[in-house]
């Protein structure tokens, strides 16, 4: 589904020069839910942000699907981003002017391509999340939880092949946590959805099939997760604490 | 919900929910496109075109403040634009994200923009021409009224505003495209909350920037005068201007300063006004850029109303201090009312006449030195001309009696007349010859000094000297009457009549003939020299001719009043009329002042609540902390104390500083006008403070009120 191939990214500040991903590799199946882990500076958003095509990469090679994101003009990018990829972000990004539904229809409006079909999807998903009622209110007058469920159920209204989540449950407490992680469980289960999720959150990363540990710009360790939740996390806990006392 | 919902019906929502930042937007160009129309609709009309003599300083001082008003404008508009994408962008960003591409988002957005700035341009354009008008007839309704002050627009000043609107139409769509074209959609949606933090210069930078100012001003101001003596040239090079931009350099540094440093040691107690100074410094780029725009249109707005007492304090005193009541030459060709006609005109007036006394005075050719231009056009050389330029004259024995001065005068020499500050402009210490202009009977002589009197008619250009008593005699032989002249003087016993001297002042007036109606810079002796050459007079160029005459219809103008060469010193007239005859002037002065000051404020205010309402969050979590209200409000103040106290000072102080110079380097003194002025300026910059100081809690009041403080 998604395969990532000696992915180099550097940004310039000034006269210096940062290299923030240096040769990661990795791939995610489809209908799998994988995290992605790291020490701040590791590269973790940098890499999701490449993925999504948010911003451009050095060198190396990302394939969702059957489409290499590389050399790819704008306007297939644009395309590709709107169809196949679905976002969710830490600060839920949802437009304050427009309504919950609203917002959740945005990636189909923007293809002009609000049909019945996509309205009905909208309230499944939105009954699915547990957001059924909130529907047509406007974001400021929901909670964090709500809307970041409202985030999800629009990363998931085109039918992506891949949602790709930053920190979706950093700015939230942990009741709303559990919630949004459940929706992407749903999500997950009901629908066959791929999710790529960046985290800080090793709860969050519990609920994952795999963890991929970052540091220093590099695929550190990979981690499955053998079916036991509470041991998943403990295991994701002595693997971040050994990483952090390699320096 | 259904089919018919579409990315520009979504576009036309959010775009309701982001009225409040369009809105600011609209008025910023709304604002800034009103001002440029109406003083630019003012400075074209036909009005201040015929008040304003062209080549003349006041024209210079009003193109140059509009020129300032153009740039504060210009910088004023970039940052409303600005500010409406940074706003937007988060928008802009969230539909890129989520697969909007820029084709798609491009027609929406240019829409967008292009209506808001057309609108908000056009209704600024229109806007400006009532502005000025109700402001105008306010004037004329509550201060002064005069003929000159019919207000009529031309339309050529249009091309200004248009000029500008494409300027702001241009910028804006630029912004537009800038913000599409990016790569990091990240940066695009982040764009609102990037702080703008300036480049740090050491504490070194606030005093080295006021020396930089100090330094650019006397450049500028001596640096040309100067290159001309040196270089043996009439006019400097454009480039000269660039000896100022050391000014604006220091000027930017005064206010990074500010900005980042503060002008108060906060040695021990570091801590102090932490907040406000940090959030200031993060939002530094922007403010530094206001503040220096502000810091010019208060200068500008300053200069304006400066005029006025510089202008009115001088002539009042004048007035006030003339000997006689009533003091007017006029050329002996003329059928001017003799003395009973006069003594009847006052007698029907109910006034007596004391004091009558006529004196005589002609007309002769006096030599000089002439600059003459080198074939190159650039450089010149001096010439000695044995007849350049005509002056009235006095006998010894006539001064005498009209001054009440024992002077002498020793034979071969001649004294000037010059005011009793010494300034009149029409002291020549060069003279070597003296002429007859019809016989054209030829003395040699000498300056020997100067002489003072009271009345402008003899201190005014072409200026009157004193000979001795034979060479008097010696040149007036064969002279005609339209070379020879009488100077009347008299007082009013008891109370003047502004009627009496209103209707005498017209009497003149009528008895003279077309020949006599012509300003100062009339040269009869030098254009009657030069035509005997052969050559065509600069008088009498297209371009200068209708500098040399006036036209006794327009009795009441500012270029009668101010230009006739044979006006007469009526104190009662002049003290009543002063405000009438100059109407025109100061109203421009008083206009520019109340537009650059409003510019101003304006941005003043516009500038502390961006700044506030960006760190909005921030006093969010401060209330969190468990901040005081009073904690909350004390830092909002000292975010804007910064804003507008420091460009106000700055603007002030320099334009205080300047106008000492241009008053000092005039004559190189400070005479008894000057300082008074000097002191009504410093009681005008006081009141100017008290306004700012006002709308400065205004802006206080409605943030604190915005941010939910209290």
């Amino acid at each position: 589904m998604l395969y990532v191939k000696d992915l180099y990214k550097s940004y310039e500040a000034g006269k210096n020069k940062y290299q923030v991903l240096k040769g990661v590799d990795f791939h995610v199946q489809h209908g799998e839910f994988v995290a992605v882990m790291g020490p701040s500076g590791s590269g973790k958003t940098t890499l999701l942000n490449c993925i999504s095509c948010y911003i451009p990469f050095d060198k190396g090679a990302i394939t969702i699907g059957e489409t290499n994101l590389a050399g790819q003009s704008e306007d297939m990018l644009a395309h590709f981003r709107n169809t196949k990829i679905g976002f969710v972000f830490q600060d839920f990004m949802l437009l304050d002017g427009l309504t919950i539904r609203e917002n959740i229809l945005i990636p189909r409006i923007i293809q002009d391509e609000v049909t019945p079909d996509a309205e009905e999807l909208a309230n499944k998903l939105a009954s699915l999340f547990g957001i059924s009622q909130i529907m047509d209110k406007y974001p400021a007058e929901i909670s964090g939880g709500e809307k970041q469920r409202a985030a999800v159920a629009r990363s998931l209204i085109n039918h992506p092949l891949i949602i790709l989540a930053d920190e979706p449950t950093g700015n939230l407490d942990s009741k709303s946590s559990r919630a949004v992680i459940e929706a992407f469980g749903e999500a997950k289960s009901r629908m066959n959805a791929t999710i790529c999720m960046v985290t800080h959150d090793s709860f969050a990363a519990s609920f994952c099939d795999r963890v991929i540990l970052l540091k220093d710009g590099t695929v550190y360790k990979q981690l499955e997760n053998g079916g036991n939740q509470s041991q998943f996390q403990d295991d994701l806990l002595s693997a971040i604490k050994k990483m952090n006392m390699e320096i | 919900m259904n089919q018919t919902v579409t990315l520009n019906k979504v576009e036309q929502k959010l775009r309701h929910a982001n009225r409040k930042h369009a809105r600011l937007y609209l008025f910023c160009n709304f604002t800034a496109l009103m001002i440029i129309s109406a003083y630019s609709g003012l400075m074209f009309s036909p009005t201040i075109q015929t008040a304003f003599p062209s080549g003349g300083d006041s024209r210079k001082q009003m193109n140059v403040i509009f020129i300032l008003t153009l740039i504060g404008c210009v910088i004023f508009t970039i940052y409303a634009a600005s500010l409406f994408f940074r706003h937007k962008s988060k928008q802009l960003g969230i539909l890129m994200a989520l697969g909007a591409s820029r084709k798609r988002l491009a027609p929406t957005l240019f829409r967008e923009i292009l209506l808001l700035s057309s609108l908000s341009s056009i209704s600024g354009i229109i806007a400006g021409f009532p502005f000025i008008w109700i402001i105008w007839n306010l004037f004329r309704l509550l201060l002064i009224d005069s003929t000159d002050m019919q207000l009529d627009f031309d339309f050529k000043c249009l091309p200004v505003s248009l000029l500008f609107f494409t300027l702001v139409l241009t910028f804006t769509c630029f912004t537009a495209w800038r913000y599409l074209h990016k790569t990091n959609i990240m940066e695009v949606i982040r764009e609102e909350h990037i702080n703008e933090p300036v480049r740090e210069l050491g504490k070194w930078c606030g005093p080295a920037g006021c020396l930089l100012l100090a330094a650019g001003v006397l450049m500028g101001y001596w640096g040309p005068s100067l290159y001309c003596d040196l270089a043996n040239v009439m006019l400097p090079p454009a480039w000269m201007n660039l000896l100022y931009a050391p000014a604006f350099a220091g000027l930017y540094m005064i206010m990074l300063h500010a900005v980042v440093h503060g002008f108060r040691t906060y040695k021990k107690q570091p801590y102090k006004n932490i907040l406000s100074r940090s959030m200031m410094k993060f939002q530094g780029k922007q403010t530094v850029n206001n503040m220096i725009v502000v810091a010019l249109l208060i200068a500008g707005s300053c200069f304006g109303i400066f005029y006025i007492p510089v202008t009115a304090v001088g002539s009042m005193m004048k007035y006030a201090a003339q000997p006689y009541d009533y003091f007017y030459c006029y050329r002996a060709d003329q059928s001017i009312p003799d003395e009973s006609t006069v003594r009847m005109l006052a007698q029907k007036h109910g006034l007596r006449i004391k004091d009558w006394e006529r004196f005589e005075y002609i007309t002769l050719g006096y030599g000089g030195i002439t600059s003459v231009m080198e074939e190159d056009g650039i450089h010149f050389h001096e010439e000695y001309d044995r007849i350049l330029s005509e002056s009235k004259t006095l006998s010894e024995d006539t001064w005498r009696a009209l001054s009440g001065m024992d002077t002498t005068v020793r034979s071969g020499t001649y004294l000037c007349i010059t005011n009793q500050e010494q300034t009149s402009y029409s002291v020549s210490p060069y003279a070597e010859h003296i002429t007859n202009m019809v016989s054209r009977e030829q003395i040699a002589t000498k300056y020997a000094g100067i002489a003072v009197s009271d009345f402008s008619s003899l201190t005014n250009t072409p200026g009157c000297r004193i000979l001795n008593q034979k060479d008097y005699d010696r040149l007036i032989e064969g002279l005609t009457d339209d070379w020879k002249g009488f100077i009347v003087r008299f007082n009013i016993d008891g109370k003047d009549s502004y009627a009496f001297a209103d209707e005498l002042y017209r009497l003149l007036v009528g008895s003279t003939d077309d020949t006599c109606m012509v300003t100062h810079y009339y040269d009869r002796v030098n254009k009657t020299i030069t035509n005997e050459k052969g050559d065509d007079w600069w008088g009498d160029q297209p371009s200068e001719a209708p500098f040399m005459r006036v036209n006794p219809k327009q009795i009441n103008s500012i270029s009668f009043r101010m230009g006739w060469m044979y006006h007469p010193d009526f104190r009662i007239l002049n003290q009543n009329d002063f405000l009438l005859s100059t109407s025109v002037l100061l109203m421009m002065f008083l206009f520019i002042f109340i537009v650059c000051l409003m510019t101003a404020l304006v941005i003043c205010y516009t500038r502390c609540q961006t700044i506030a309402l960006n760190n909005r969050y921030i006093f969010d979590d401060l209330r969190k902390l468990g901040a005081s209200p009073d904690f909350l409000a004390k830092e909002v103040r000292s975010q804007c104390r910064s804003v507008f106290r420091t460009p106000s000072l700055v603007g002030m102080t320099i334009i205080y500083l300047i106008f000492i110079l241009l008053l000092y380097g005039n004559d190189w003194q400070l005479v008894l006008t000057e300082l008074i002025a000097l002191c009504i300026c410093l009681g005008i910059l006081g009141i100017i403070g008290v306004c700012i100081y006002l709308i400065y809690r205004l802006t206080v009041k409605n943030i604190i009120k915005k941010l939910k403080i209290r």
